[in-house]
């Protein structure tokens, strides 16, 4: 006998007794084994697929800087405190999500040959519940190349169009149709960055000398930019460029390196300033607490709260993580509630429901989940990608 | 001084960029040519600003100047990113196989040893993944990105042949 068919008889034999051994277990009816002990003979290998989308749901947005070009998102379930899924990304992406979270658009920058090659610059369309890419428009201007920021890539109020900035370095807006996934035009904006929706076919953005400019376009692409006179101070104390717009409930906060509130509308196409408030009192300047972070805003439309991360710092600390975050009633535009912060957090998001929860993302890529009528903390997420720095909920 | 007059230079071009009206459009156009020609060099970019003498004395407090692979190495008193040098380049060079920025930020640093004040150039070095050692960030007059010549969060690498971000050096272009 060939060593060969040695070999194939004593590999039949394995094969007959690994067959054989569950099937003589299942026939001896394994009794007294507990129920968790019995394995199924034929498992079905599956792909898991999400249900819908449930407010209590965080998208983590990881651009993971010591490999910029493998950066991702995660999504992360708030109650069972576990990873559900993940995306890869493109370099430096951008991230925004439809009002039911049934699709994810992220702007994206890829070169042929990894970091080499032709560039190209895409939106590409998730399927929320499968993770999987069902479509791309390709951005034909490009997008700006920047450490992600939530304002560089905005959805008009209705859904219907998707904004991404572009700075090469001249300064446009990418307007791309994301029903019939078709990019629409570039909108030239000199000057000015960012976007903040303000309409279904309007949105406005930050300008060098302190001034919103609005901006409204036609479907076919024809666009008016009507400016407006300066609000703040850009010498002396800028505005943070993660300020909140509630498209829920038509009110928006920019904050200032020196904790100043500027409350502004978006109506009638225009982001219109309506007051100004401090989230410092005496107190606290003389204890140097200062807002600061990364996404250091969020707002929960229905009870009209105000979240800031803050910390006690010097002038020119404005990255700097927050060991606290104050809450405050957004009408009586007053403190309500001071949550100490075991991870110091660069970024906040809140879920936009009745039972809402409060997500502080850390620099060590934890996120503390807090109850955000409690102030409770519910638990900490560790370990979430290298590197996250921008956070989403649905319908913010 | 002449850090003074750049950064007038710099405060000068941001203004033109705040003015409004037909300046804006002229604006535009202006970059987009710049973008095309890879002239972007002559746009006045700083990363950190307005650095004040004060600032950079407070930062020349605790700098040295033997150690390009530390964060307070003397010419890194406005600098963001990963260190070229601890790369397999320097303070002045990139490392193989990468492309020096034609744009650049620029700061004002004290040399310790000398007291003087030099011209800094912050230029990125593009073409391949980050470099990922010896992160360093300045804070100090950086602005929000609507003020782009003061923002450190951008990828310089305008004009390179690969906008790819690998690290940061700090070549001296003049003495102040």
């Amino acid at each position: 006998m060939s060593v060969r068919i040695a070999a194939e008889a004593v590999g039949a034999a394995v094969l007959v007794a690994l067959l054989a051994g569950p099937l003589e277990a299942q026939e001896r009816g394994i009794e007294g084994l507990p129920g968790e002990a019995v394995l199924e003979v034929e498992e079905e290998h599956t792909t898991a697929v999400l249900g819908e989308a449930s407010p209590h749901w965080l998208y983590v947005l990881d651009p993971v800087f010591p490999h910029l070009i493998a950066s991702k998102v995660y999504v992360v379930d708030g109650d069972s405190r576990r990873i559900l899924g993940m995306l890869n990304t493109g370099y430096v992406p951008n991230m925004a999500l439809s009002a039911d979270g049934g699709a994810i658009y992220v702007a994206e920058t890829y070169w042929s040959r990894g970091t080499r090659g032709e560039r190209v610059d895409v939106i590409t369309y998730y399927d929320g519940r499968t993770l999987e890419p069902v479509g791309e428009t390709v951005l034909p201007r490009g997008r700006f190349l920047v450490v992600p920021k939530k304002p560089n890539l905005a959805l008009t109020t209705d859904g219907r169009y998707l904004l991404s900035f572009n700075m090469d370095p001249a300064t446009t807006v990418s307007v791309v149709d994301v029903r019939e996934l078709r990019y629409v035009t570039d909108i030239e904006v000199p000057g000015c960055s960012l976007v903040f929706p303000t309409g279904p076919r309007s949105f406005s953005m930050l300008c060098p000398d302190g001034s919103f400019v609005d901006v409204a376009f036609e479907p076919d692409g024809r666009a008016t930019v009507r400016d407006q006179e300066p609000f703040f101070d850009s010498e002396a104390d800028p505005v943070f460029e993660h300020g909140v717009v509630s498209t829920a409930d038509g009110r928006a906060f920019f904050v200032t390196y020196e904790g100043k509130v500027y409350e502004a509308r978006p109506e009638d196409g225009r982001m219109r300033v309506v007051g100004e408030w401090s989230l410092l009192g005496r107190a606290d300047r003389a204890e140097s607490w200062r807002p600061g972070g990364w996404q250091l805003l969020a707002y929960h439309a229905p009870t009209d709260r105000l979240f800031v991360l803050v910390h006690r710092g010097g002038r020119w600390t404005h990255k700097q993580a927050g060991e606290e975050v104050w809450v405050f009633d957004a009408n009586a535009r007053r403190r309500i509630a001071r949550i100490p912060l075991e991870h110091h957090a660069i970024t906040l998001s809140v879920s936009q429901d009745e039972a809402p929860l409060l997500f502080a993302l850390s620099e060590e890529a934890s996120v503390t989940v807090i109850d955000a009528t409690t102030y409770e903390v519910r638990g900490v997420v560790e370990g979430i990608g290298d590197s996250p720095f921008l956070t989403y909920v649905i319908g913010e | 001084m002449a850090s003074v007059r750049l950064d007038d230079l710099v405060e000068k071009a941001a203004r033109r960029i705040a003015q409004k009206t037909s300046r804006r459009s002229l604006l535009a156009r202006l970059g987009t040519v710049l973008a095309g020609a890879a002239l972007v060099p002559i746009l006045p970019v700083d990363r950190r600003g307005a650095v004040s003498r004060a600032r950079a004395e407070a930062f020349a407090k605790t700098a040295q100047t033997t150690d390009p692979t530390q964060c307070n190495y003397w010419r890194y008193c406005a600098i963001d990113g990963y260190m070229c040098s601890c790369c397999g380049g320097g303070p002045a060079t990139c490392p193989p196989g990468t492309y020096p920025s034609p744009s650049s930020w620029v700061g004002t640093c004290i040399n310790p040893d000398d007291g003087q004040a030099y011209l800094i150039a912050y230029r990125d070095c593009c073409g391949k993944d980050s470099c990922g050692q010896c992160a360093c960030l300045a804070l100090e007059g950086e602005m929000p990105v609507y003020r782009p010549q003061l923002n450190n969060d951008i990828v310089w690498c305008f004009g390179a042949p690969n906008m790819v971000y690998h690290c940061s050096s700090a070549a001296i272009v003049g003495r102040v």
